[in-house]
């Protein structure tokens, strides 16, 4: 949906100038709304890549409640694959960050299901997911963009970058990808979450085998235009349907803004107390391969402007 | 099935031959009531007999029939605005007797703001009925001074909108597609310009607009919640007319004009939006070739051939363009009717309408351009045609039956879409669907003394048709998305996939107390197998027009109403007051992470539930005098109730508004000077907060921790808007009149708010912050400059 929510974003974008009388406004605003208890948040996702695992533990706070999250400490947190080998994670610093391995050992296999079983409070938490295949990224390409107007980040002529990749025979791989700037891997925020269902945006639109479709190919491109010598790239995960449909609600519900905003809904978790009566938990344990692809901006090797 | 509709006209046939032998020994006075200016036929036009104290009104065409024994009568010819006609009448056979009646002294017309019988509030059948003429819409305040049918429609008691900018309308607790709008019988499937800031509808090609909100007759159906009637303006049959305007964000020009002595007339209308030119001076370049325009052309032609045959023909073609360098976005309606009036004899009277009616969007990117590697291009259209014979047959003067039926066929294009992805093609196009909609339905409206009574019956009967490819779905987690399974069943061409019937009955009585007292009652059941698919606040324009399958079952409602209605200081001031309660079935909402567009399996993207709304509407209007309007304050509630949403229990809707107050003055100060102000407050909107937040991946998300839907409110709504209405001194071309209008929208300068959301700080990830938006910031000041030769 987001996609469209952009289109229409882009419209306004144009129609704006014209229609200065009819430009919407936003203020930050006080709004008094209540608290509920908090909850225990797992925020816990594995990769089949080499380095150290982590799995974040914290609690929920109240909304308006700006500062950094309250850890959880002293919890047992093990996950398990479906050969019978138990990883154990350790909160060392004693920040509810818990770690599993060193830069060099590797935990997650393509094809394997992971259980992760956390105890704490007297409660135990269970969620599984699975590691799914993840096709090469063939490559990084940039082409030359002029802004019709001064953007509020980034340049207004630089490069816009897309990645080509293709996506398995057979329907049903779900992918998250995210662009790479600098060596990092990062989403900044939800609204900019680019997920993909075989090569396009949902089950049903078939796509199954195809070169990734273009907005999702130019997706490592978000807020700002690449400047040259910028270190761009792309992190291709393969991510479970329930991934994908977590994710998906994250991205929804960071569009509730504007004429077209859709309805604040909670965003489900995979993370289920053993206890039914017992604290739900918020988040979600995830497990993704990686294919990996980065590339410098060089302008002579850039695409022309269109 | 058939049985049933069968018995259906067999009773029909049984009730018409009783009352013929009855009237015998009678003789009927029937014929067209028009207005000597123009030719136009005048609509509930009261034709009352003193000696036998008895009457009836014109129908939607100016039509009427009345049956009396033979004798000497007076019959009288009113109607509010124009000079009253005695004729003096033997009556010993059938008479045919057509009657022009001319308009009162122009200063008189002037203040009229109904152009009805002034009493027709107490005295008629209907409630739950507004009727807002076009010359009081015209003088009230309005957006950049865009005149506009919605926008007006929104004052009136029991109607709300989810806010200022948004789409469409809601009526008494239904959503925006429950409305059925239509156009000389065609139905529009969105009925706005710009998102829905102005509607399609040319105020100069208007000549009639009811919205019925309850006791809805028998022969309307396909929507549940309301009925808005537009009935397009007729051309002028005695001479040529030009109308036009030049405003804020329209200019507009009518034409009409009379040909075969006066049989025929046409009209044609147009208006088009010309921002992107006024702004193109001050665009950049790249800018420049922005597209973003509007724009609607109606057409009307009717001709008369001999007494008995009327013919029309009338159409609506109106565009939205936005666009910009390799992008390009627009949609729009079309509708095409035709209607032939036959008077079978002078007691049956028959209107057979045929129409067309499209509403498509387009959005692509790179479509123009064929040696482009990257292409998006995306179709949806929905085609609806239809053949609709009514009958009227005037048995008794306190009979009045009517009966026909209806038939549809839909043609759905749901989404039409290729995208080229490095000069590979996929195309994610949904397969077509098709389905029919039949209809008969029977109605008498009968006087017992004092009692009037309407009743009817209708009875729909819905097919989907393949070729199609239907899939069942399994629920893996309530509340979350359904999964298709495969293999799916496939449909041939023609194949009925999936069949629903549903009865409807209608009833409606008034009890008069005294001549300017009544107190009125209504039932309605409705139907309806199309669904507007919309997960957003306001109704977008890329929404998908669902047909009913095995999964989207058809909506319904059951609505009774009960009110009071009471005229007084001689039909000076009318007032009303109404309560209703409405219950709806098979209401549709969704689930989180909803795809609604381009998505094949998106039957397993929807919720099931039912709604309920009631409420009291109180309204006060003065009809005459120098200052004229009205007062409406309805106290009402909209609830849903969808499995698993908000912990299973009822929700406020997203219009849920329970106090809503307007208030619509207009000032004859002069001949030439007229002042008009509008006043509104309404509750605001419910709105669902995040209660808790949680850091995820970097992310602060919002959680609510109870689960409700709805369970906030965003401030309350208020503006004022003021309008004055100058008549040029001079003569535009010595014999034509020209007029300034100037108003200022939301005079206070108020920033109502149009959603609160709540957000992550751009700057800082981790401050959670709550926004107000608001679609309109400003006051809005304007000047429109009207004339007509």
């Amino acid at each position: 949906m987001k996609r469209y929510m952009n289109i229409l974003k882009r419209i306004s974008l144009v129609v704006a100038p014209a229609m200065l009388l009819l430009t919407g406004c936003e203020d930050i605003i006080d709004l008094n709304v209540d608290s509920g208890p908090s909850q225990l948040v797992v925020d816990g996702w594995i990769t089949n890549q080499p380095g150290v695992q982590q799995i974040s533990l914290s609690l929920s706070a109240p909304y308006f409640n700006n500062g950094p999250a309250t850890p959880v400490t002293n919890a047992s947190v093990l996950v398990e694959d479906n050969e019978g080998n138990v990883y154990e994670f350790l909160d060392v610093d004693q920040d509810g960050i818990y770690e599993w391995g060193t830069a060099q050992d590797t935990l997650g296999r393509i094809g394997r299901t992971y259980l992760l079983t956390i105890t704490t409070d007297g409660e135990v938490y269970t969620a599984d997911t699975e590691i799914r295949r993840v096709p090469q990224v063939d490559s990084v390409v940039y082409q030359k963009e002029t802004l019709p107007i001064d953007p509020d980040n980034g340049p207004k002529e630089g490069y816009i970058a897309q990645f080509y990749a293709r996506d398995f025979v057979g329907e049903g791989d779900n992918y998250w990808i995210k662009p790479v700037v600098d060596g990092q891997a990062r989403v900044d925020r939800p609204s900019n979450i680019s997920i993909a269902y075989d090569a396009a945006f949902n089950a049903g639109a078939p796509s199954d085998g195809l070169i990734f479709i273009l907005p999702l190919r130019q997706s490592i491109t978000t807020d700002s235009l690449y400047s040259a010598g910028n270190s761009v790239g792309v992190e291709l995960h393969s991510i479970t349907n329930e991934a994908f449909e977590f994710l998906k609600q994250v991205q929804q519900q960071a569009s509730n803004g504007g004429l077209f905003a859709t309805p604040v809904q909670n965003i489900f978790s995979n993370v289920v107390n053993s206890n039914p009566n017992g604290p739900k938990a918020l988040g979600f344990f995830g497990a993704s391969a990686v294919s990996r692809k980065e590339t410098v901006i060089d302008p002579s090797k850039a695409r022309p402007e269109e | 099935m058939k049985n049933t509709i069968l018995k259906i006209c067999l009773m029909g046939l049984v009730l018409l031959g009783n009352y013929s032998l009855q009237a015998q020994s009678k003789s009927t006075i029937s014929g067209y009531v028009k207005d000597v200016a123009n030719g136009e036929g005048l609509i509930g036009v009261s034709v009352y007999v003193r000696e036998a104290q008895t009457g009836v009104t014109t129908n939607t065409y100016g039509f009427y029939s009345i049956t009396l024994p033979s004798g000497n009568y007076n019959v009288v010819y009113s109607y509010i605005g124009y000079e009253k006609r005695i004729k003096t009448i033997d009556l010993t056979t059938d008479q045919t007797l057509n009657i022009e009646l001319g308009s009162e002294s122009e200063q008189l017309q002037e203040v009229t703001v109904s152009t009805r019988r002034d009493d027709e509030n107490v005295r008629s059948i209907e409630m739950s009925v507004n009727k807002v003429d076009m010359k009081t819409i015209k003088k009230m305040p309005a957006l950049l001074g865009e005149v506009d049918l919605i926008r007006s429609i929104q004052l009136l008691p029991g109607v709300t909108t989810v806010g200022e900018g948004a789409s469409g309308f809601n009526v008494r607790g239904g959503d925006v597609s429950q409305n059925l709008v239509l156009l000389d019988e065609a139905p529009v499937y969105n009925s706005s310009h710009l998102f829905g800031f102005f509607s399609v509808f040319n105020p100069d090609a208007v000549k009639d607009v009811k919205l019925i909100k309850g006791g809805i007759p028998a022969q309307y159906g396909g929507r549940i919640s309301s009925i808005l009637d537009v009935r397009m303006k007729e051309g002028n049959s005695k001479k040529r007319e030009v109308n036009g305007g030049i405003g804020t964000i329209f200019s507009r020009l009518t034409y009409e004009q009379p040909f075969a002595k006066g049989k025929g007339s046409f009209i044609v209308a147009g208006r088009r939006s010309y921002i992107d030119i006024l702004s193109k001076p001050f665009l950049k370049k790249d800018l420049r070739d922005s597209k973003f325009n509007f724009y609607d052309l109606t057409a009307k032609v009717n001709y008369q051939l001999g007494n008995k045959d009327t013919f029309f023909a009338s159409g609506y073609f109106g565009k939205d363009v936005f666009g910009g360098g390799d992008f390009g976005f627009g949609w729009g309606n079309a509708t095409a009717t035709g209607r032939w009036n036959h008077i079978f004899s002078n007691k049956l009277f028959m209107n057979l309408t045929g129409y067309y009616s499209n509403y498509d969007y387009s959005l692509g990117q790179n479509t123009n351009d064929p040696n482009a590697k990257d292409k998006f291009d995306w179709k949806s259209k929905i085609i609806s045609t239809s053949i609709k014979p009514d009958f009227t047959y005037y048995l008794t003067p306190n009979n009045q039956l009517t009966f026909g039926g209806q038939y549809i066929r839909y043609d759905s294009r749901p989404g039409k879409a290729t995208a080229i992805s490095e000069g590979e093609t996929t195309d994610i196009s949904l397969e077509p669907r098709y389905a029919d909609e039949s209809a008969l339905y029977i109605g008498n409206e009968q006087k017992l003394g004092r009692v009037s009574l309407q009743y009817g019956l209708r009875y729909s009967f819905y097919r989907s048709l393949g070729p199609s490819t239907e899939y069942d779905y399994l629920e893996v987690e309530k509340g979350q998305r359904k999964l298709p399974i495969f293999p799916g069943t496939s449909y041939g061409d023609g194949d009925v996939i999936k069949t629903y019937g549903n009865w409807e009955p209608r009833f409606s009585v008034n009890v008069g107390i005294t001549t300017n007292t009544s107190i009125k009652a209504s039932y309605n059941r409705t139907s309806q197998y199309l669904h507007l698919l919309s997960n957003t606040a306001a109704s977008s324009p890329l929404d998908v027009w669902t047909m009913s399958s095995a999964v989207i079952k058809p909506e319904l409602a059951d609505q009774i109403a009960l009110g009071w209605f009471q005229n007084f200081r001689d039909n000076t001031f009318e007032a009303s007051v109404e309560v209703y309660y409405k219950k709806l079935y098979n209401q549709i909402d969704y689930v989180p992470g909803s795809d609604l567009l381009l998505n094949q399996f998106v039957p397993g993207d929807l919720l099931f539930g039912d709604g309920r709304a009631y409420g009291a509407e109180f309204y006060l209007k003065k009809n005459k005098g120098k200052l004229t309007g009205w007062v409406s304050y309805t106290l009402s509630r909209t609830e849903r109730k969808v499995e698993t949403i908000s912990n299973d229990n009822w929700f406020p809707a997203r219009f849920d508004k329970p106090h809503n107050f307007t208030a619509v003055a207009i000032y004859d100060l002069t001949d030439r000077l007229a002042l008009s102000s509008n006043f509104t407050i309404t509750s605001g909107t419910p709105a669902t907060f995040p209660t808790n937040r949680y850091g995820y991946n970097g992310w602060a998300l919002g959680h609510n921790y109870d689960g409700t839907r709805n369970g906030s409110r965003i401030p309350a709504y208020h503006r004022l808007d003021l309008a004055a209405t100058l008549k040029s001194k001079r003569k535009l071309f010595k014999t034509g009149d020209g007029e300034w209008v100037f108003s200022v929208y939301n005079v206070y300068n108020r920033r109502n708010p149009f959603s609160v959301y709540t957000q992550v700080n751009e700057d800082n990830a981790l401050r959670t912050e709550a926004v107000k938006y608001s679609v309109i910031g400003s006051f809005i000041p304007s000047v429109t400059y009207n004339f007509k030769f």
